[in-house]
């Protein structure tokens, strides 16, 4: 009881992180139907300015977090000026030109950190002990903030303005228009939303697992598997997928071996592309 | 919770097309440049070439990096005097390619680089050397490789194949002394990469494990450069072993998985080795860090070689000095030595010098050896130096020589 009581202890937490990091994924192909690579480059980013603002200067994690969505959203509204408008969003060149982004980034990373994964201290150390199960008070902490700020999200989305400017953009974009929305402001707060959801991915993931300049890709993967499984564009379909997956990857793990897990993530991504390829909660693309 | 999407997708007709014409120079802009980027590995006469295939970017880039850096400073010492041969002086250079420590990316390099000719190898990482053996070997191409692989790599099929870094053999000297050190241990778990490093690392431990009276625990596996180390944690916490053996894991993998181990409430003792232990207790903690043995590992220079390397590292780039450094300085030595001694740079000749080479080194004589185990002279041996983690710090703990008779 204990053993399987951990199992989902240990895939809900890193779940929920997973959650909000493809929430941003979700977001921008919901809206703009545009492939992000770069998001896992901005998950890293993020992790590396928490680290360079509240170790390295000393400074309140808190702050170091803010710097981390403010660097995270100025980057993603370069890369959106830059890169995916000129090119109209274009979703396989878009899709394309993020890989190679992606992988510019990652290595003018190496660059400028080196070598040399760092650790961001917790903001809460210790280990919660209950009935034998043991979770760390971070992994706590970050799936309760994840938890917070994917409903924030669908509160966001369904009851403020600019969230009903996103959605009216989202269903036609020419109606919006004529009804006076702007749909490149609209996709310019589309990627700072989801730059921010990377951006405290990225400051989570850099609490509990350091950071270097890797580890993006295997946030970004899970995202996409998530993105898929839940339906693309869908918040609901990704907060599902995005606990499965985190479920799964515990129990096959733990059971099976580590070595498994991503097999089976797989393995599930290819039964809902051949039964259900529009996933849970998405529409046929 | 509302869902974001309404029922359906945006119209079609608001994309436009790819610009084609810009993507297509881009492309033949870079076709065009290859050549000019691609660097010849023919060198100038009385030159050795060195090939090297490493990770310089990827998981295991600080490993590769560290590696790098010490091999050009190690040539430019070999080069202040030079190699002689017949009375003429060579030199040796390197050339350095990233196999991001990947296989497939270092079957590339390592063909690339033997089509230009080269026929001195080092090749880091088991995974990217085992499957350029069989290339090298019929090549007559000196492989020197920093990797596990046991008998994928030191056979007798493979003459020209060296490992210039005890791996899976640490095994043989430090079981026995871990059985005296720490009677206490009894069942040892092990944990390792899902990778031809992780497999022979921990085939070649489990089975030296019993031969000296240990128990096997758990014996499991993850992904390298994996982020969650929870779930193999807490198979590996629930075995209550009294050690276990991270094996061939390395870099940030080792503090994560250690991590996790304590925060799962894992009170055992811990045996690694192979990483920059400093780099190990940042991304494990201190606290879980705390007591953790390291294996081949120097906490901190103890003579005066050691101390000159520790001494330029650290006006060159900076403390801290990464202790794996001090395990990649002496095969370069070896190497001229050998070449030196065999009075030519035929690859024939220098492989049998480089088996009979002795060599007195930072950590005292060094030789390849362990014909016993693999039937020629091709694995290097030599004292193992252990240290601890105490109070977030490396420690020496001790030196374990290298058994008699192995």
């Amino acid at each position: 009881m204990t053993f399987a009581l951990q199992i989902i202890v240990t895939g809900l937490v890193t779940g929920s992180i997973y959650m909000l990091i493809a929430l941003g994924v979700t977001l921008l192909f919901g809206i703009m139907r545009v492939v992000n690579f770069v998001h896992g480059e901005l998950c890293m980013l993020s992790a590396f300015a928490v680290y360079y603002v509240s170790v390295l200067w000393g400074m309140p994690f808190l702050v170091g977090v803010a710097a981390a969505i403010l660097f995270s959203a100025i980057v993603a509204v370069l890369c959106q000026k830059l890169l995916f408008k000129p090119l109209n969003y274009d979703i396989l060149t878009c899709f394309i030109l993020g890989v190679g982004a992606s992988f510019a980034i990652r290595s003018a990373t190496w660059a400028v950190v080196g070598p040399e994964p760092v650790a961001i201290p917790p903001t809460f150390p210790g280990v919660f002990v209950w009935n034998g199960v043991y979770v760390a008070k971070q992994r706590v902490f970050a799936a309760v903030l994840c938890s917070v700020l994917a409903i924030a999200l669908a509160v966001f989305l369904r009851y403020t303005r600019p969230g009903r400017a996103m959605r009216a953009v989202e269903q036609d974009r020419e109606a919006a228009l004529l009804m006076g929305i702007n749909p490149e402001s609209v996709y310019v707060t589309v990627f700072v939303i989801s730059a921010m959801l990377a951006a405290v991915g990225g400051a989570m993931l850099g609490t509990l697992f350091g950071a270097d300049p890797e580890m993006g890709a295997d946030p970004l993967l899970k995202s996409f598997i998530i993105v898929q499984i839940g339906g693309m564009g869908s918040i609901l379909g990704t907060v599902i997928a995005g606990l499965a997956i985190g479920l799964s990857d515990s129990v096959t793990g733990t059971v099976f071996g580590g070595e498994l897990a991503f097999i089976f993530d797989f393995a599930i991504l290819m039964i809902f592309l051949i039964v259900r390829p529009r996933g849970l909660f998405g529409y046929d693309v | 919770m509302p869902d974001m999407i309404g029922a359906e997708a945006p119209s079609a007709d608001v994309r436009v097309r790819p610009m084609r014409r810009r993507g297509f120079l881009a492309a033949a802009g870079a076709v065009s440049a290859a050549p000019f980027i691609i660097r010849s590995a023919r060198a100038a006469d009385n030159t050795i070439v060195l090939g090297s295939s490493l990770p310089l970017s990827g998981p295991a880039a600080p490993t590769g990096i560290t590696t790098q850096r010490t091999i050009n400073h190690a040539l430019e010492v070999i080069n202040e005097k030079g190699i002689m041969i017949g009375g003429t002086k060579y030199t040796m250079v390197v050339q350095h390619y990233d196999n991001k420590y990947v296989p497939a990316e270092a079957v590339t390099v390592v063909e690339k680089m033997l089509s230009d000719g080269v026929r001195y190898l080092f090749s880091s990482g088991s995974g990217n050397s085992v499957p350029v053996v069989e290339k090298t070997t019929e090549l007559k191409c000196v492989q020197l490789s920093a990797a596990s692989g046991k008998d994928h790599l030191t056979n007798p099929k493979y003459p020209f194949s060296f490992r210039v870094q005890p791996c899976n053999e640490t095994a043989y000297a430090v079981y026995p002394w871990i059985k005296t050190t720490y009677p206490e241990v009894k069942r040892i778990a092990n944990i390792g990469p899902s990778d031809e490093a992780g497999f022979t690392e921990t085939a070649d431990r489990r089975m030296l494990a019993k031969k000296y009276g240990f128990t096997s625990g758990a014996n499991e596996f993850f992904k390298r450069g994996a982020l969650d180390f929870y779930p193999v944690a807490t198979r590996l916490a629930e075995d209550k072993p009294d050690l276990i053996d991270f094996g061939g894991t390395i870099g940030r993998d080792q503090g994560l998985a250690v991590k996790a181990l304590r925060e799962l409430g894992y009170k055992g003792k811990i045996l690694l080795g192979y990483s920059d232990a400093q780099s190990f207790v940042q991304i494990a903690t201190p606290e879980a860090a705390e007591g953790t043995i390291l294996f081949d590992t120097l906490a901190e220079p103890q003579n005066d070689s050691e101390k000159q390397l520790h001494d330029w590292w650290i006006a060159k780039y900076g403390p801290p000095m990464p202790s794996f450094a001090y395990l990649m300085w002496d095969w370069p030595f070896m190497l001229a030595q050998a070449i030196q001694d065999a009075g030519s740079i035929d690859t024939t000749k220098v492989a049998d010098s480089l088996r009979k080479v002795q060599y007195h080194g930072l950590f005292g004589l060094e030789r390849f050896g362990m014909k016993s185990v693999y039937g020629l002279d091709c694995s290097l041996t030599r004292d193992i130096p252990m240290s601890v983690i105490k109070n977030g710090k490396p420690a020496p703990l001790d030196v374990v020589n290298w058994p008699v008779g192995v």
